[in-house]
């Protein structure tokens, strides 16, 4: 696109991201297009489905709602940050795989972050708070049953530890 | 000699074809009821959940070529009527934009009822009128909205009404034939019956919405084209694509790694993928041609509206004479005569049964086949009309259902391979604690809170699952014995690489984690069929292991050599070859080292189908629910589900089709509907916040029965498929609980509040 660019720094999974972005990509453009971080889905960019829910500071957010412009200087956690390597997972990944908590696993990723967000703020959530946190990430394929055991199961986990 | 040619029956989606099938020389035995087996069988995680929850699989829409650009699509602004000015000059123009495509440009390439790809007559509000691509999506998105586009309206038709008279979509072909279908006789059986009820019901447009949008990247690159697309048929796509473009289909190759859900919408080429084929050949550059959120609820399929008119006779003992079953489908501009009624004559035994269906085409994007198509539309008509008989007999209505099985299969008195339906029935009532049925509504008794009342439903279902050829496969054995399958089937989102791979490691005797399975690429694998109508573990997991079975053999023969013995009394068991008595063996390792360079390719394809029976799978489903009598608000409170699959490869697997299915089904029930305008004709709710799936705040309880019962009829896996008939009987078994819930029968879903106020007001007139 002609015209101005915003400079915007991310600090993305950990690693500081500087970028000259047009003023009206979204944090969603900015981690797909510009980080080639495809792990973050887009399905509505319309904040409907919730298959681009990343962390911002911690807080789960629907990418295709925010402007990368406004998240200048955030913490985002993506998919890819989740893991510490690629054969160690998250708690809550490994759970999600063996409750099979996923299928075509498009909606996965931005469902294993609502749910890190929701344990870190309830590390035994009740049944309300977890469809509070988790309602707004679809899945068409209908893994709810599984995910919520998978999310019992990581909260367990953790308590454990 | 026996022939290797020969054909045999393949139902795909309640259609039944004869198709030619190579007929193997020799099937491997069939892994029947007693067959010891420890990969098949066991409940493995997907093996591609790991790249799945780190986000490194790569969808269609991740695909990232060097100079890619990005396309979209005009779409017609009105729902019917031609295209007087399309004028693309200052679009052509604007920045960014590399190539522009409009209907003078592509009069050679017949799309819907023979019209060209891009056409000048407007057949639905969202009919592609152009695409551009640009080097940015936003860039082609500006350049698309300003194309200025002239139209003709002319007025449309949208929706079905029974008693109206359908009319047909204006300038559309005629509609398909009505079909009528008879056995017996069933007039006089109903003039003669004891009890006759007669029952209408609709059910509304509802709309695929894989989370997943369906899209291509396409690059044409010297005299090949290369697409990537999330797509249920590589290789349908492939010859769609290729008999478009005028091209032999081996210069075509198209490639679905991971894809983010289907449920039936993505089993044609669609125009998006032509149109960026188109683009990248002017550009010589790869184009990503992904439909946006509106565009899948407006052009990307649809399950059909109809209203099912069903009239039952019966003996005062419940014992159906006769079912007269007649249905109107509003397809859209194209679509499937399928058989909304074709349940109506397969579900239960009945010597009189008549079917008539209608289909008309309306100004809506052409219907597709969505999960069970056909059969969860008249599941609901004919399940809803057997409990209002169960109500009319004062019967139990899984008492009446009991009464009324079929021992045979109804449509061509046959025996079924193997009935697991009363199995089922008796399964899920006991689940569900159905004991004794009181007939007279609760909620005339305080509920717990006195505002809510609660009642169970119970529906059943059948669908033919069999699968069956032409699928394909290839083993290859490596010199380190690890072993790669290939085939040119897809993986949904189903478990098909994970259930393939557990198939070839039984029958190797290898770990699961020795097995790469290679899917989603036509230059890589045989054929292998759509992944559609519950076909693809029994059509393809027969060839996997055939191909196996193939490859083993070759091991043995090698292995022979080494240890000196015969071949014939080898087996091939936990990563060793060892004769019958075990006393010499060598592991597979060893033999592979030892082989080095020489290949060892199985390879195995899917015999015919069984001539003399049917296969079907079967399955039941009740239901609990709550109704809030003050807001109208119905809550699924549990769903108790039965169903068969044959032999389940891998019941956590299938668990998670079933939970899908019964989701889907009680979106169905609960809240999704296609609103189209009737003034305008235009998607009134096209995005996933308006129309409403079911979220996780949603979910019952689901109690998911996997009937895992091998089936060695069917084929030499003994499975059968599970993907589509979970959601056959959620909906009817919904409206059934409501309707034991209230004493008065829901007749249309879904069951809005608006609706619901009206039956409880109704129910309340009745006290």
């Amino acid at each position: 696109m002609s015209g101005e660019r915003t400079r915007v720094v991310l600090a993305v999974n950990g690693r500081r991201r500087a970028l000259a972005l047009d003023p009206r990509t979204t944090l969603l453009d900015a981690l797909r297009e510009h980080l080639e971080l495809t792990g973050t889905k887009r399905g509505c960019d319309r904040g409907e489905c919730g298959v681009c829910t990343v962390l911002l500071d911690g807080r789960p957010v629907y990418a295709c709602l925010a402007l990368a412009a406004a998240c200048d200087g955030a913490r985002i956690t993506t998919i890819e940050g989740l893991a510490s390597a690629p054969e160690r997972l998250h708690p809550v990944q490994q759970a999600f795989v063996a409750a099979d908590a996923l299928q075509c696993g498009y909606c996965t990723p931005g469902q294993i972050l609502s749910a890190v967000a929701l344990l870190e703020e309830h590390p035994r959530p009740t049944v309300a708070q977890i469809h509070e946190a988790m309602a707004g990430n679809l899945c068409r394929c209908g893994a709810y049953p599984k995910i919520v055991r998978a999310i019992r199961a990581a909260s367990r986990r953790s308590k454990r530890r | 000699m026996s022939q290797r040619f020969v054909t045999t029956t393949v139902e795909v989606e309640g259609r039944e074809e004869r198709v030619v099938v190579e007929a193997p020389e020799v099937e491997p035995l069939p892994w029947g009821p007693r067959a010891r087996l420890d990969r098949v069988g066991s409940r493995v995680p997907r093996l591609d959940a790991a790249v799945k929850v780190t986000g490194r699989a790569r969808y269609t829409a991740d695909v990232r070529l060097p100079g890619m650009l990005y396309a979209a699509i005009l779409r017609a602004p009105v729902a019917a009527g031609t295209v007087e000015r399309l004028d693309v000059a200052e679009a052509r123009a604007m920045p960014g934009v590399q190539a522009l495509i409009s209907p003078p440009d592509v009069s050679d390439i017949q799309w819907l009822h023979e019209e060209p790809l891009l056409g000048l007559r407007i057949y639905y509000h969202g009919q592609p009128l152009a695409a551009v691509a640009a080097d940015s999506l936003l860039e082609a998105r500006t350049a698309v909205a300003a194309i200025r586009v002239t139209v003709r309206g002319r007025r449309h038709h949208v929706g079905v009404d029974p008693e109206k008279r359908v009319r047909a979509a204006r300038g559309a072909p005629a509609p398909p034939e009505t079909v009528k279908r008879e056995r017996g006789r069933v007039r006089r059986a109903l003039r003669e019956a004891p009890v006759v009820v007669t029952q209408t019901s609709r059910v509304p447009v509802a709309l695929h919405h894989p989370l997943e949008p369906h899209g291509s990247v396409v690059w044409w690159q010297d005299d090949r084209v290369t697409v990537y697309d999330s797509t249920q048929g590589i290789f349908r796509v492939r010859r769609e694509l290729a008999e478009a473009l005028g091209l032999p289909v081996n210069r075509v190759r198209v490639i679905g790694e991971y894809m983010g859900g289907g449920f039936g919408s993505k089993n044609h080429c669609g125009a998006y993928t032509v149109l960026a084929a188109l683009l990248s050949r002017k550009t010589g550059r790869p184009v990503k041609l992904v439909l946006d959120r509106r565009e899948v609820g407006t052009d990307a399929g649809h399950r059909p509206e109809s209203a099912v008119r069903i009239t039952l006779g019966a003996d005062r003992d419940g014992r159906l004479r006769a079912i007269d079953a007649e249905a109107w489908v509003a397809l859209g501009v194209d679509g499937w005569p399928g058989g909304t009624t074709q349940i109506a004559r397969r579900l239960y035994r009945c010597p009189n049964v008549r079917t008539v269906e209608h289909y008309l085409y309306t100004n809506a994007g052409a219907m597709s086949v969505f999960r069970a198509p056909f059969y969860v539309e008249g599941a609901f008509a004919l399940e809803s009309a057997m409990d209002l008989l169960a109500k009319r007999l004062r019967l139990d209505p899984a008492e009446l259902r009991a009464r009324n099985l079929s021992d045979v299969d109804p449509l061509r008195s046959r025996p079924y391979s193997l009935d697991v339906l009363p199995e089922c029935l008796d399964d899920v009532t006991r689940r569900i604690g159905w004991g004794k049925r009181r007939r007279r509504p609760r909620w005339a008794r305080p509920g717990p809170d006195d505002r809510t009342a609660r009642g169970r439903g119970v529906a059943l279902e059948i669908w033919g699952a069999a699968g069956g050829p032409p699928a394909y496969a290839e083993v290859r054995i490596n010199r380190d014995a690890s072993v790669l399958v290939i085939t040119g089937t897809q993986d949904l989102g189903t478990g098909a690489r994970t259930v393939l791979a557990q198939i070839a490691a039984q029958v190797l005797g290898v770990p699961l984690d020795q097995v790469h399975v290679l899917l989603g690429d036509t230059d890589a694998g045989p054929y292998a069929p759509n992944s559609w109508g519950s076909m693809t573990t029994a059509s393809v997991g027969p060839a996997v292991r055939a191909a196996a079975e193939d490859a083993a053999r070759q091991l043995r023969e090698a292995a022979a050599g080494m240890l000196n013995v015969r071949p014939e009394g080898l087996v091939v068991r936990r990563g060793r070859i060892a004769t019958a008595s075990g006393r010499k063996s060598i592991a597979l390792a060893r033999v592979t080292e030892q082989l080095g360079n020489i290949m060892i390719v199985g390879t195995g394809h899917r015999g015919p189908n069984p001539e003399s029976v049917t296969v079907m799978s079967f399955g039941a489903q009740a239901a609990e629910v709550e109704v809030d009598l003050e807001t109208g608000e119905v809550r699924v409170l549990r769903i108790v589900a039965a169903h068969d699959c044959g032999r389940a490869i891998n019941p956590e697997l299938a668990e998670s089709q079933m939970h899908g299915g019964i989701l889907q089904g009680m979106g169905y029930a609960l809240f999704e509907r296609r609103v189209q305008d009737p003034g305008t004709g235009q998607v009134l709710n096209p995005g996933l916040h308006e129309y409403k799936i079911a979220t996780l705040a949603d979910m019952p309880q689901i109690d998911a029965r996997v009937v895992t019962k091998s089936d060695p009829v069917a084929n030499h896996t003994g499975t059968k498929g599970l993907g589509e008939p979970p959601i056959i009987p959620t909906a009817p078994a919904i409206a059934n609980a409501v309707y034991d819930a209230l004493g008065v029968q829901p007749a249309e879903l879904p069951l809005t509040r608006r609706r619901m106020m009206q039956l409880i007001r109704k129910a309340r007139r009745r006290r």
